[in-house]
């Protein structure tokens, strides 16, 4: 009994010895290998952004949904589990790691970058502004003078109506009347059906969906606002994540690479874009 | 508006509806009664516990009394993860709606046990029950049936506060609504259809009360 005892207790501390000397030399495990040994990837996502993201029987589908899916295919063990919720939480929820990373068209801009690694760009994100197809004296951006405007708080679309109000206003035209805000843009879409709007700015390759599913109801003034940028999805800024920002690349970079980034965008928008392999906002 | 495109629209929503009705009432369900047991314990540590004790309940109360639903469920969310402790949104949405009912119910059930006289508590000590026999067989029989129409309408408050559980990403009824009016583009019809159903939940909460009710007054009345 005593030898068993005594054995045991010098293969523990032998046991011990290795383990805490294993860990010393391997690198410390990042985000991309917990989320292998995890078996589980958490993905964020505002499933109201049709043709990127948006219910269909009860599942997220999409362009962003599709080619996720392909860019998933490289870690054929990990399962998704893609939590559906407003677009207000999806940065600060990515911030304190609630989620390993946010697959939304989220419009890259400066603000944004200093703050997430966002991955190669996956769409061009143009604004237009959208009002009501009976509406005849609005035929020109120029026509909004005096008008109230909407758009979703938090988005570069309404960082495009401030910026359009104030070259008005140095124009020496009154600008807007209001700029109001809102959660989502159904609620604007909502507002300016009922008249409570004049125009609503949204990114150009959301309005197609809009225009089919409701004819007759909106159209979309020529010509676009603000610059044009481009979507992409977000990650963290950290050592952390850089793995699995660059996993998420190599999936991006080889659906353009073999045409299928193209066919997704021929199901999803209509038509194609041209989207450069990376931006510097 | 044709009506019976309306019809087959709203019939292709409600599965889904029905599905996130399902979540909703599991939601407030569960929280309901944890919050009923919870409370009873507040309660009974705020009359018999410590000082600091009575004021940490206190400051409970106050802090859950006093804050909004959404902001205590982002608090409950963010935090923990913030820490390295992340918790899935359910059980987050559970936990916090519990942590506010549980505040309200105490409140409501301190009322109840005032009323009760303090020549019956003095009789079951001249019987020698015990003070759980005393809470469980004398004090809470009498506390629900004088509390009930509070505690029914506390339960269809935390039905409807449950709405805002989205921002923690758990899909309820009124997340489903508004991904339906998403995708639909038809925003009026599918909220008024989401509002339908929790009147429905409501309702029907409301009806089981009143069920309850009637029962325990049949009972009070039936010779024993």
């Amino acid at each position: 009994m005593k030898t068993f005892l005594r054995v045991t207790a010098l293969s523990l501390v032998g046991a011990i010895g290795l383990g805490l000397s294993i860990q010393s030399y391997a690198q410390t495990p990042d985000l991309l290998d917990r989320i292998k040994a995890k078996k589980e990837i958490v993905i964020a996502t505002e499933a109201r952004y049709a043709p990127f993201e948006f219910i269909e029987n009860g599942k997220i589908v999409g362009y962003n949904a599709d080619l996720m899916r392909l860019v998933m295919t490289q870690l054929p063990d990990v399962n998704v589990r893609q939590l559906d919720l407003p677009f207000q939480g999806l940065l600060p929820g990515l911030d304190t790691k609630a989620f390993d990373i946010v697959v939304t068209a989220i419009t890259i801009n400066k603000e944004r970058a200093s703050h997430f690694s966002f991955t190669s760009p996956v769409a061009i994100s143009m604004t237009g502004l959208l009002v009501k197809e009976r509406d005849g004296a609005l035929n020109a951006i120029a026509d909004l003078n005096n008008k109230t405007v909407g758009s979703q708080s938090g988005s570069v679309q309404l960082q495009a109506l401030i910026a359009l109000d104030k070259q008005l206003k140095d124009s020496g035209t009154p600008g807007f009347k209001a700029i109001k805000q809102y959660v989502s843009f159904d609620e604007a879409y909502a507002d300016l059906a009922s008249g409570r709007l004049d125009a609503v700015a949204q990114s150009i390759a959301n309005l197609g969906p809009l225009l089919k599913s409701r004819p007759g109801l909106f159209k979309v003034l020529p010509g676009s606002i603000g610059e044009q940028s481009y979507f992409a999805w977000a990650a963290r800024k950290d050592a952390d994540s850089e793995t699995l920002v660059k996993l998420f690349n190599d999936g991006i970079a080889r659906a353009a690479a073999n045409g299928t980034l193209t066919q997704l965008q021929t199901k999803w928008f209509g038509t194609t874009m041209d989207i450069p392999a990376s931006v510097t906002p | 508006m044709n009506l019976t495109d309306l019809i087959a629209r709203c019939v292709a929503y409600a599965p889904q509806l029905y599905e996130g009705a399902l979540t909703t009432l599991m939601l407030s369900g569960v929280a309901v009664v944890c919050g009923f047991f919870a409370g009873i314990l507040i309660h009974t540590l705020s009359t018999h516990g410590s000082r600091p004790i009575v004021w940490a309940i206190k400051a409970y109360i106050s802090v859950f009394r006093g804050t909004p639903v959404l902001a205590q469920l982002l608090v409950l969310y963010y935090l923990p993860s913030a820490l390295g402790l992340s918790l899935p949104g359910i059980v987050v949405a559970v936990v916090g709606l519990t942590l506010n009912t549980a505040a309200y119910q105490s409140q409501i059930l301190r009322a109840g046990f005032k009323s009760i006289p303090q020549g019956q508590i003095e009789a079951a000590q001249t019987f020698n029950l015990t003070r759980r026999q005393r809470l469980w067989h004398i004090e809470i029989p009498q506390v629900v049936a004088l509390t009930l129409p509070a505690l029914i309408s506390e339960m269809i408050d935390i039905v409807k506060a449950s709405a805002v559980v989205s921002v923690i990403a758990v899909t309820d009824l009124m997340r489903v609504g508004q991904q339906l009016s998403s995708s639909s583009y038809r925003p009026l019809e599918v909220y008024t259809l989401t509002a339908l159903f929790y009147l429905a939940i409501t309702s029907l909460l409301s009806l089981a009360g009143y069920c309850f009710e009637q029962r325990m007054m049949r009972r009070k009345g039936a010779p024993s």
